[in-house]
């Protein structure tokens, strides 16, 4: 961890705690004994010694320690505070002193040796008071500090109005436009033109820097893992090593607290399931300690963590066998090594014969999934059998606003967020086949199922001689939207429709656009049931377990 | 009994400004036309609007008319009719959007056109009788005798009462 961000956060703790000190000195100076109060400044004292202690300040540790250590003596009445009042205010400017000399010089230790010297000798009630410690001016200040709490209500606010400011502006953007041949001066035009520049320049600078003040590192949800990789693993006679990289890299708040819970999942399906028992690993040739590294990284606009294990791996025939047995797919069928990976984020999928309390229940990836494609993100598993399993959590960079596929059917248009989108291709009536009274198309080496966007949403509208399809990706599964047209990509501003009166398939939310229109936002993954896929579920198809129920 | 006839406009600014508070016991109300005469507190009404470019939102209840953007805010717009199952009668010139706030939540409302904003002794409500009533009185508080008319008084309370959603939401695990 970053040395200078620590210091300053303890610093800026350690500021709290003398200032909680020096004002509870000044109370008992004013009315006298007080037991409580006392009391209350020991804890403020001991966290701050603790925290001195973390740090390596050996010496203003000790010192702390003896100031509590006096302060203990008056509580006990074994010293009256008359006695060593002047010598408990001059300790809080010693602490302070040493706390202002830190933060200037942070590897330069305080050496209080000569403070403890006297502190002791307080304590032994030679309360001799070495003359008063007076404190340089700025010391009584404290040090400035350069952090802010703000609630993060406020910075949500903030962002949504930016949010708003980014639609008038491509408002403006178009009446541009059409001013352009009415107005007849030139240089008017011109001038209108630099100051909407200028306008659009800091708006998105000014977007950028709400967004990154809502950025926190993920090591904030990382640095919850260890104790917990731990505790599981030696539970289960494993030995378990956890490491991250990359553990700096940012993500808006709103994503982080989220990922938690999906990440916990995953981890703990690795220790359960990847992660063998030392003597296992050591028949197999590895190293007794099993490793999980826990990484993240950002790539465009999005970022990918990733889980890895050298555990044991996904055996695709026991997922296969596991769910002929739940009715998922036939003997006979062959569904590809996708299909199979897919099977285990499915609710109440577990290959364990029995259950643990950790897990095994077959909850869990599913949760993960279903998480993760609420953040706008996908999940992605490989797994190499007897070597160990990739999990893969690709997430927009922000919840508020992410670049979508401007798509048009049945003369609306509709936003695709692109996280879900992996290509698209134009294509004619022609290529579409009919495979099991199903729709699909051949891309490549591969034979993607379509859907076809106005049909799903019932609007009506006649088949086209040429059209587009945008491939979609739940999971490990592709399939192919058909729309009419697409019209580019933009960001575009999240905002939530009202579910009071339920929620609609397939629609996640809705955006303003610059000419004021409302699109609604695609949600790909309702596309694997209702209208979609699973009505007419052919041989192999994966049956959406949230199909039938809508 | 304070009945004030509607500004040409039938808009918002025009209505509202006209009645604040009413007496202790007297119900101040906005009326509007569905067939009948229909009525909600005015203090729930946030102000009225012609309808605007609409936006449809597929795999959506039948009721559900569609979403409009109002200022920068996304409003759902709830066609009335259809709600209280009376025959749809359409979207016409003087079709208005009622925007009604309860409990925080915002809504509008798709109504043939707007009346009256009127107060009312208390005295004139009465609990509603289910066989006069045509529609889902689920929705109904009481209604209003008024020497020439009724007045059906809605409980917005209950028509934005949560319903069993439309596409379950799957529980978590």
């Amino acid at each position: 961890m970053d040395y200078s961000a620590l210091i300053k956060d303890y610093i800026d703790d350690a500021n709290v705690h003398i200032g909680a000190f020096d004002a509870a000195l000044m109370a008992l100076e004013r009315d006298g004994l007080d037991r409580d109060l006392i009391q209350n400044t020991l804890g403020s004292l001991h966290t701050l010694k603790g925290n001195s202690g973390m740090m390596g300040f050996e010496s203003l540790k000790t010192y702390i320690h003896q100031v509590e250590g006096i302060l203990k003596a008056v509580v006990e009445e074994k010293l009256p505070l008359e006695g060593v009042m002047e010598t408990l205010l001059d300790s809080a400017n010693i602490i302070r002193d040493a706390l202002s000399h830190l933060e200037e010089h942070p590897s330069n230790h305080p050496d209080l040796a000569e403070g403890i010297l006297s502190l002791k000798n307080a304590a032994e009630g030679n309360g001799k008071d070495a003359g008063q410690k007076t404190l340089s001016l700025k010391a009584y200040m404290g040090s400035k500090t350069d952090t802010i709490k703000v609630d993060f209500k406020r910075l949500d606010d903030l962002l949504n109005m930016v949010g708003e400011l980014v639609i008038f502006k491509t408002r403006m953007n178009q009446i541009e436009e059409r001013i352009k041949p009415v107005l007849a001066s030139k240089p008017l035009i011109h001038e209108l033109h630099e100051g909407l520049q200028l306008i659009g320049k800091t708006v998105s600078e000014l977007q950028e820097g709400i967004m990154k003040i809502r950025m926190l590192p993920v090591k904030v949800v990382f640095s919850k893992f260890p104790r917990m990789v731990m505790d599981i693993a030696r539970s289960q006679g494993k030995q378990v090593v956890l490491s991250f990289e990359g553990e700096d890299t940012e993500l808006d708040k709103t994503v982080i607290d989220e990922l938690g819970e999906p990440l916990l999942h995953i981890i703990r399906n690795a220790i359960d399931h990847g992660i063998e028992t030392p003597a296992e690993r050591i028949n197999k040739g590895k190293s007794p300690e099993g490793k999980i590294i826990l990484s993240a990284s950002q790539e465009s606009n999005y970022v990918i963590i990733r889980v890895r294990d050298d555990g044991r791996g996904i055996d695709p025939e026991k997922i296969r066998r596991k769910a002929i047995e739940r009715g998922l797919s036939s003997e006979d069928a062959l569904p590809g090594r996708e299909d199979l990976m897919s099977f285990i984020f499915m609710p109440g999928f577990t290959t364990k014969e029995e259950t643990s309390d950790i897990s095994g229940r077959g909850i869990g990836l599913d949760v993960v999934s279903r998480n993760i494609s609420r953040l706008n993100g996908q999940t992605t598993v490989e797994s190499v059998s007897g070597k160990g399993s990739v999990f893969t959590i690709k997430l927009p960079l922000s919840l508020a606003i992410i670049p979508a596929l401007m798509a048009e059917s049945s003369g609306e248009i509709y936003a695709i967020p692109m996280s879900s989108v992996d290509e698209s291709v134009k294509v004619k009536e022609s290529d579409i086949h009919m495979v099991n009274n199903r729709e699909v198309i051949r891309l490549r080496d591969q034979v993607l199922p379509v859907v076809r966007m106005n049909r799903f949403f019932n609007l009506g509208g006649a088949k086209r001689k040429k059209f587009y399809l945008v491939v979609v990706r739940k999971a490990e599964k592709r399939l192919a939207l058909a729309v009419d047209g697409l019209r580019g990509q933009q960001e575009i501003v999240i905002k939530p429709l009202d579910d009071t009166f339920g929620k609609s398939a397939g629609i996640v939310g809705a955006s303003i656009l610059g000419n004021g229109k409302i699109v609604l936002i695609i949600d790909a993954l309702a596309f694997w049931s209702g209208n979609g896929l699973a009505k007419d579920s052919g041989a192999g198809q994966q049956k959406a377990p949230e199909g039938e129920r809508s | 009994m304070g009945e004030i006839n509607l500004q040409a406009s039938g808009l918002a600014e025009d209505i509202l400004g006209q009645g604040n508070g009413g007496r202790e016991g007297e119900l101040h109300l906005v009326t509007f036309n569905l067939g009948e005469e229909y009525g909600v507190l005015i203090n729930q009404v946030q102000e009225i609007i012609r309808v605007g470019n609409m936006t449809v939102v597929p795999n959506s209840p039948a009721y559900m008319e569609g979403v409009i953007n109002l200022r920068g805010k996304i409003l759902p717009v709830l066609n009335l009719r259809k709600k209280l199952r009376i025959s749809d009668e359409g979207i016409t010139k003087s079709s208005r959007i009622v925007v009604t706030e309860v409990n925080g939540k915002v809504l509008g409302l798709l109504v043939d056109s707007v009346s009256h904003v009127m107060k009312v002794k208390g005295e004139f409500v009465e609990e509603a009788p289910d066989e006069v009533l045509e529609v889902d009185t689920d929705y109904i508080t009481g209604v209003c005798k008024l020497p020439n008319r009724l007045v059906i008084l809605l409980d917005l309370e209950k028509l934005l009462r949560k319903e069993k959603p439309a596409v379950m939401e799957e529980e978590e695990a």
